[in-house]
């Protein structure tokens, strides 16, 4: 479904990506672990089309996505959540969630517009009592769940989520993980970054390990889980 | 300190940026216009940037206005009626007054939309006024055009100059942006100053002729006062149409979060060359209604201060909210009318109030945007 192929990506003149394959098939769970700074948001936002590779490319169902802008690959069914919550602060909570059928040209009052509100307050049942609240005093938790609810909205095929569980309680990070799990049962393929390296790969398919700016290791998510490098960097055993 | 923590600090990075731009603009200006620009800056910048992390502060007092239903409803026609009924009783002078206010009451509907709704800092929005004023003034006097017919061509060379700006002005973000503005606004006041043969140089053009109505010119006061008030109630109405549009939710999700925007589907670029467009195009119109109505032009009309002016205006009565740009335009503009007996301190006063306003009501007098109900 999702094909990168030695993608290199820069800031200026540092290379953030010294050419990356990661290939992605439908309805899998893929997960992508590192440590901070390997380069793990430099990739999702490479996918969405936010940051241009140098070389390298990317195709979603056959296509290609090097030259689209971000709002074209959205248009394609590839949405991101990105690192840190950004949601909309002074727009309560359901306006957030239309803003996320944007790009479907969806009115409030159709009949796909509700379906898909229906699914995502069934999914995260806090967002139903808080419609009026602004997004902008939403707890952390709420706010991942907002935002994840948001990219929702636009039906994608794929989603891809930046450390979904960063800040939160242990006890909301199973329950994200759960209901990434749920999404992913409906239908969307999932490309997930996480430093919560354990949950992610028991929760994947697969998995690769970014480290030094290229794929150093991948596998299924059990073969992973007992390498032993992964084991000692990113597991903590 | 370090870089980062200036970055993050918001109140010392606004102090850091204008305290360099003001003395970026010291070789070309007196000492007194650079310390002018550096509390404008600094002002604008920190009201800017406490707007935006409004939602991180501890919750500010409220001020409750018009609260219960009928009066919010009411309250739109009555304000109508008033102002139709202002020629009837009022002295020529104030009159007066009043349509300069309406031709600011557009600028910041017009400003209002780049910088209350999508959030983009413009300093140099008076050099749009007078590219509409100088289109008027220069096809009116050269070509003899008619009014009517020159406020589109006003408005549309007014907004392709938006456009023009825009198109490499966008690369930049927030403040740097803020800058190639004001330095836009310097370009325009000085290429009308020194194009002598187009614009006359500082003499500014004269004889520019009224708009007529039916073959007749208008002439008196109160016909102006009307004219210049259908504008303003149908810039109004189009711009809160626009707002509510799918249009106007693209820009308040760019200014809400432009990262945010971008991954659901907007194409920020194209949103924001349309606020320029649109935003720049009332400008124009408040342009040729300035004009036509002095029926004389000249650069100092258009100076970095006027620019000060309408930014001050949508701050004051609340940024990213169309009403309030209406109010803070009518606010600005009578405020120092009405100080002219304290003549040498009105600027002082107005100074203070303004500063009184930020400190307990950053928000402005009718608070940030106000909702659409979709
Ligand atoms: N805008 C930028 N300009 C310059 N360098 C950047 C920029 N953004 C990221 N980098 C650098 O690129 C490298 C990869 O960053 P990236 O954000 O992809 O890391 P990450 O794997 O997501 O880390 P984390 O787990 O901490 O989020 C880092 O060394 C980072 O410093
Ligand atoms: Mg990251």
């Amino acid at each position: 479904m999702l094909n990168l192929s030695s993608i290199q990506t820069s800031y200026g003149h540092i290379k953030a990506l010294k050419g990356i394959d990661i290939e992605v098939e439908k309805d899998e769970i893929i997960c992508l672990i590192g440590s901070n700074g390997a380069g793990k948001t430099t990739t999702l936002l490479t996918i969405s089309g936010i940051l241009k590779p140098d070389s390298g490319d990317i195709t979603f169902e056959g296509e290609s996505l090097k030259n689209m802008p971000p709002h074209t690959v959205v248009n394609k069914g590839i949405c991101q959540v990105p690192e840190g919550r950004r949601i909309f602060p002074r727009l309560t909570v359901l306006e957030n969630l239309e803003m996320g059928a944007y790009s479907l040209n969806f009115k409030s009052q159709t009949s796909n517009f509700k379906n898909n509100i229906e699914k995502v307050f069934s999914l995260f049942p806090v967002l139903k009592e808080r419609t009026k609240q602004m997004g902008g005093t939403l707890s952390g938790g709420e706010q991942q769940m907002l935002a994840i609810g948001r990219a929702l909205m636009a039906n994608p095929k794929l989603l891809l989520l930046d450390e979904p569980s960063l800040g939160l309680a242990p006890i909301m990070v199973s329950k994200i993980f759960k209901t990434i799990k749920e999404i992913n049962e409906e239908g969307v393929t999932i490309l997930l970054v996480e430093q919560n390296a354990k949950a992610a790969l028991r929760l994947s398919n697969r998995g690769y390990v970014l480290e030094n700016e290229v794929i150093k290791l991948s596998g299924t998510g059990e073969n992973l889980l007992h390498n032993e490098d992964v084991k000692k960097a990113y597991l903590g055993e | 300190m370090n870089y980062a923590a200036v970055k993050r600090h918001p109140l010392l990075r606004s102090l850091l940026i204008s305290l360099f731009s003001a003395i970026l603009f010291l070789p070309f200006k007196d000492l007194k216009s650079s310390a002018i620009l550096f509390a404008v800056l600094f002002i604008c910048l920190s009201a800017i940037s406490s707007v935006k992390n409004l939602q991180a502060l501890p919750s500010l007092p409220k001020i409750k206005l018009a609260h219960p239903r009928f009066l919010r409803s009411a309250s739109m026609p009555a304000g109508i009626i008033i102002f139709l009924a202002f020629p009837f009783f009022l002295k020529d002078y104030y009159l007066d007054v009043l349509i300069m206010s309406g031709i600011y009451m557009l600028l910041a509907l017009g400003l209002n939309i780049i910088v209350g709704f999508t959030g983009l800092l413009n300093l140099g929005f008076a050099a749009f006024y007078a590219i509409g004023a100088y289109t008027y003034a220069i096809v009116n006097t050269k070509l003899g055009m008619d009014f009517w017919v020159a406020v589109p061509l006003s408005a549309g060379i007014t907004a392709l100059s938006g456009i023009a700006l825009a198109i490499p002005a966008l690369r930049l973000r927030g403040d740097y942006l803020a800058i190639v503005t004001l330095g836009f606004g310097e370009i325009v006041r000085l290429v009308l100053n020194n194009w002598d043969n187009l614009t006359n140089g500082p003499n500014g053009i004269t004889g520019i002729a009224r708009p007529s109505i039916f073959g007749t010119a208008i002439g008196k006061l109160n016909m102006y006062y009307y004219l210049v008030f259908i504008f303003v109630v149908i810039a109004a109405i189009i711009i809160r149409r626009v707002e509510c549009s799918r249009i106007g939710r693209a820009w308040i999700s760019i200014k809400e979060n432009e990262i945010a925007a971008s991954s659901i589907g907007i194409n920020t670029t194209k949103y924001k060359l349309y606020a320029f467009a649109f935003g720049t195009f009332w400008a124009g119109i408040a342009g040729i209604l300035f004009s036509s109505k002095m029926q004389f032009v000249s650069p100092e009309s258009f100076t970095f201060m006027e620019s000060v002016l309408i930014l001050s205006m949508i701050i004051v009565g609340g940024l990213g909210n169309t009403y309030g740009a209406i109010a803070g335009a009518f606010i600005l503009a009578l405020l120092p009318e009405m100080l002219r007996e304290v003549q040498s301190y009105r600027m002082l006063i107005l100074g203070i109030a303004l500063v009184l306003l930020m400190i307990f009501r950053p928000q402005g007098i009718l608070g940030g945007f106000k909702r659409c109900t979709f």
